[in-house]
């Protein structure tokens, strides 16, 4: 009886130790590949701070223009986004999906604890066969991202910035 | 065969056999204007500049030169938009931007098919009941679903007088990048409006060049409008008044 019970404490303690380690740390970089998206970063069609605070109503703007008006300018395109930052297939070869970590937007967005419904309707992943610039590299042609003029967003608050800056460890482990 | 209500018509869906050859190359040169460049023309708009009411889209289809019944033309669109291949759902569920609809006049037994989707009205029922606005009609009569706020009730579904729209029932993925679907949502043929807003033709018309010319309604001297002239074009419940920017000929 008091060996079951030693058992099930022990089995009890080791989970939540687990769990206090994983809430303690935040996903390391090598784990979530964004070596890829911190070279491009540069690049970005707005600055970095701006990006990273704003990119949701860029979206949000861009889709009814787009889909309403007609407009199709490249340089706040989900589409864009998705031809620059995601690869094709994981490193294995296999296809690259939102749900997996490796995601450009689900580094993030799990991080953070946000969902992405976008996926639900637009492809997570560049199509190789029918984009062949799909991810534009470094200093390549693809110049359409400044060429059309960054737009006079509005600067990040300061608090803002300071999330950006600073994130909030605790609740960061998935 | 002179009647144009379809509900004189025995109606029955036929699935679109992929493969099918538009075969249409060895019919005899037609009395369709057309310009240098096959199936119509899509002028192209800068694209940072919203669409105005200054065109109107449409298409008019030689139903006389599509062998296969229009087949092709949905294989096309399959292709071009990957609806059709949803695994968990039912043959009705399944999506269908565009069908072969094969009629027979009961008296005589003539009989003939036409594809069939979204006939781009002027006045569209289905704007009319869409409780979010997302089924929409654009300034250059494109009617299209913004899925961005469609939340899935169907009512467009019922309206269409052409069984137009269909509704996405399960998890979708790999969509092609220009043309998103999801799950509850409505869907139907938009015209390719990714590839008409670059320019390009539809991709049907693509299909069927010889029978199928698109273009400017508004604009008197294009292809279109000179071919409607000439031979007339007639719409599928033209009693209903709804003026449809696609037309059919020799139905």
């Amino acid at each position: 009886m008091t060996s079951k019970f030693l058992k099930v404490f022990l089995a009890s303690a080791l989970a939540l130790a687990a769990l206090l380690a994983g809430c303690g740390k935040a996903p390391a970089e090598a784990d979530l590949n964004l070596a890829t998206a911190k070279q491009k970063a540069a690049e970005c069609v707005e600055p970095e701070n701006v990006i990273r605070t704003r990119h949701m109503d860029f979206l949000m703007h861009q889709r009814d223009a787009t889909v309403i008006e007609g407009i199709r300018t490249k340089q706040h395109s989900l589409k864009e986004c998705i031809n620059c930052h995601v690869a094709p297939a994981k490193q294995d070869g296999s296809p690259l999906h939102y749900g997996d970590k490796e995601h450009f937007c689900t580094t993030c967005h799990a991080a953070v604890g946000q969902k992405i419904d976008c996926f639900q309707c637009h492809a997570d992943r560049p199509q190789v066969g029918q984009e062949p610039n799909y991810q534009h590299t470094i200093g390549s042609a693809e110049g359409h991202h400044f060429a059309q003029g960054v737009t006079a967003a509005t600067m990040p608050t300061a608090a803002e910035a300071q999330m950006v800056a600073q994130p909030q460890p605790q609740g960061a482990a998935q | 065969m002179s009647q144009n209500r379809v509900d004189e018509y025995r109606r029955k869906l036929v699935m679109a056999a992929g493969g099918v050859a538009a075969g249409a190359a060895a019919l005899a040169s037609g009395f369709i204007l057309r310009e240098a460049n096959a199936g119509g023309e899509a002028p192209t708009r800068p694209a940072d500049q919203a669409v105005t009411n200054a065109r109107r889209w449409g298409m008019l289809i030689d139903v006389t030169r599509l062998p296969d019944g229009g087949a092709a033309m949905v294989a096309a669109c399959k292709q071009e938009h990957g609806w059709g291949d949803e695994g968990h759902s039912s043959d009705a569920q399944k999506a269908h931007w565009a069908r072969v609809v094969k009629v027979t006049d009961k008296l005589t037994q003539n009989s003939f098919s036409l594809p069939v989707m979204c006939q781009h009205c002027e006045h569209p029922p289905c704007v009319d009941v869409c409780p979010t606005g997302a089924s929409m009609r654009r300034a250059d009569g494109i009617v299209q679903v913004n899925k961005h706020i469609c939340i899935g009730c169907r009512y467009c579904m019922m309206a269409c007088p052409y069984k137009a729209r269909s509704f996405v029932h399960e998890n979708l993925t790999d969509q092609r990048p220009y043309s998103p679907r999801g799950i509850g949502t409505v869907e139907s043929c938009n015209m390719c409006v990714h590839r008409i807003d670059e320019g390009r033709l539809p991709a049907c018309v693509e299909a069927a060049p010889d029978a199928v010319v698109f273009g400017d309604l508004n604009d008197p001297g294009s292809a279109i409008s000179q071919a409607l002239k000439a031979m007339g074009g007639k719409q599928i419940r033209a009693d209903l008044n709804l003026n449809t920017g696609v037309r059919y000929h020799g139905i």
